[in-house]
């Protein structure tokens, strides 16, 4: 007798277990990136690193200029800071250490594509509700969100670079699934990806940044530099530097 | 009024004074995939006898606590953009009018939200589902006491928080069995509701 309720009170279980679990899920999917340069290294000598300035950094979101999130320039900041390939990083608006010295001036500009798919989650969300929720573990919904980045690098010379890169993503989720942070995840990971195909180009070009291509005729610029006092002169870097030897 | 009546409007009073106090120094509403809602509402039924075979007047208070999840964020810049929730509700209303009777529904709903007036947000919405009470047998236009509650209703919702808000707004209730069991002519009825939302 208990073996006739217990069989489909078990079934009846598993069924509801799978059903949360699943309808509870999500996941994301990014694109593979179109250039598909392997991972570029290089070893340059600690002396040639010269500092970094982050100028400005342009976001639009789906075509509409945003201010960046101070999240984003940290992101941004820190990708560029594990290249290693710059003695110290400083972002505009902080006081920077010797105004004249070499360095290398980042601009970065962020095009950021956001698809939420609104009619087809409404359409899909109708139908899971008017299926009084047993659909949703088997109708998913989508979010969209990609990512075009251009970085102009420009040297102490006034010779500059520019790079390209982008990154699409996906996250998928059911109902139960939906959760801010999975969008996060979308957002950082897309943006992780697209940072590191532009900074793998920079390092393409690492020889490029370093001080052994400064020509001689900069030295006199850096003898000014070093001659300007300001009270707000003092050193504000957003990252310490690996080893305190720039070139002046 | 009944007790029960007293004792619900008095927690939702309580609720709204105490959300008031405690996040009036929040920041505007920031609301995206993946945010959920609960909600209570609480309203008084009005009838409409929409043809001259309708007779009864129910009336009766209705409590309505719903929980929904924000699926969509806003889509591009025009004062139609918003956001759509999906979510569900359950639906309690004491009849009053012509009898002492309860009713109690359980119904999918899903919600658009205008978000272009940052914390005064126009929102439709529209539910449906089951919907079992008593009344039916009574009153001459049902028969049956399993039925379906249909609502489509309008309203605003005042952020007074970026995770608290107040809503007001208008529903159309129609209560009928789908042709189960005849007679069937409907019972219809307007809702207007108040109540609040916390956003998580």
């Amino acid at each position: 007798m208990s073996q006739i309720f217990s069989r489909p009170l078990i079934s009846g279980m598993l069924a509801v277990t799978l059903g949360l679990g699943t309808g509870c899920s999500h996941w994301i999917e990014l694109e593979a990136p179109a250039d598909t340069a392997p991972p570029a290294s290089a070893t340059v000598a600690t002396d040639a690193r010269v500092p970094l300035l982050l100028e400005t950094i342009r976001v639009t979101h789906n075509g509409s200029s945003i201010a960046p999130p101070a999240i984003l320039e940290r992101q941004v900041l820190g990708a560029i800071e594990a290249t290693r390939l710059f003695s110290q990083h400083y972002q505009s608006g902080h006081a920077q250490q010797g105004v004249n010295q070499a360095r290398v001036t980042v601009r970065l500009s962020i095009d950021n594509l956001v698809e939420p798919h609104a009619g087809q989650a409404a359409w899909r969300g109708f139908l899971v509700g008017a299926s009084m929720f047993t659909l949703a573990p088997f109708i998913s919904l989508n979010y969209d969100y990609g990512s075009q980045m251009s970085l102009e690098m420009e040297r102490w010379d006034g010779q500059t670079k520019h790079y390209t890169a982008t990154s699409n993503g996906s996250a998928r989720y059911n109902l139960f699934g939906a959760n801010p942070e999975v969008v996060e995840q979308l957002k950082g990971q897309v943006t992780e990806a697209c940072l590191s195909s532009l900074l793998n180009q920079v390092i393409q070009d690492s020889t490029f940044f370093l001080a052994s291509s400064m020509p001689p005729q900069d030295r006199p610029i850096r003898t000014i530099s070093v001659g300007v006092r300001r009270p707000s002169s003092r050193a504000v870097p957003v990252s310490r530097p690996l080893a305190d030897t720039s070139p002046r | 009024m009944p007790l029960l009546t007293r004792i619900l409007i008095i927690l939702a009073l309580g609720s709204l004074m105490t959300t008031t106090g405690a996040y009036a120094a929040d920041g505007s509403p920031t609301i995206t995939v993946g945010t959920q809602e609960v909600g209570l509402t609480a309203g008084y039924m009005l009838p409409h006898r929409l043809t001259q075979d309708h007779t009864t007047k129910q009336q009766g208070p209705a409590f309505m606590p719903s929980w929904m999840m924000t699926v969509t964020d806003p889509g591009d810049s025009g004062w139609y953009r918003g956001q759509v929730s999906i979510g569900a509700e359950m639906v309690y209303i004491q009849f009053q009018e012509p009898f002492l009777t309860h009713g109690l529904g359980f119904t999918p709903k899903i919600k658009y939200t205008f978000v272009g007036l940052d914390r005064i947000r126009p929102y439709a919405e529209f539910a449906g589902g089951p919907f079992w009470t008593d009344l039916a047998g009574k009153i001459p236009e049902e028969s049956s006491r399993f039925n379906f509650v249909l609502t489509a209703g309008i309203g605003v919702s005042y952020f007074l928080t970026e995770r608290a808000a107040l809503n007001i707004g208008y529903r159309f209730h129609h209560i009928s069995n789908a042709g189960t069991r005849y007679p069937n002519l409907g019972l219809n009825a307007s809702l207007p509701f108040g109540g609040f939302s916390f956003f998580f």
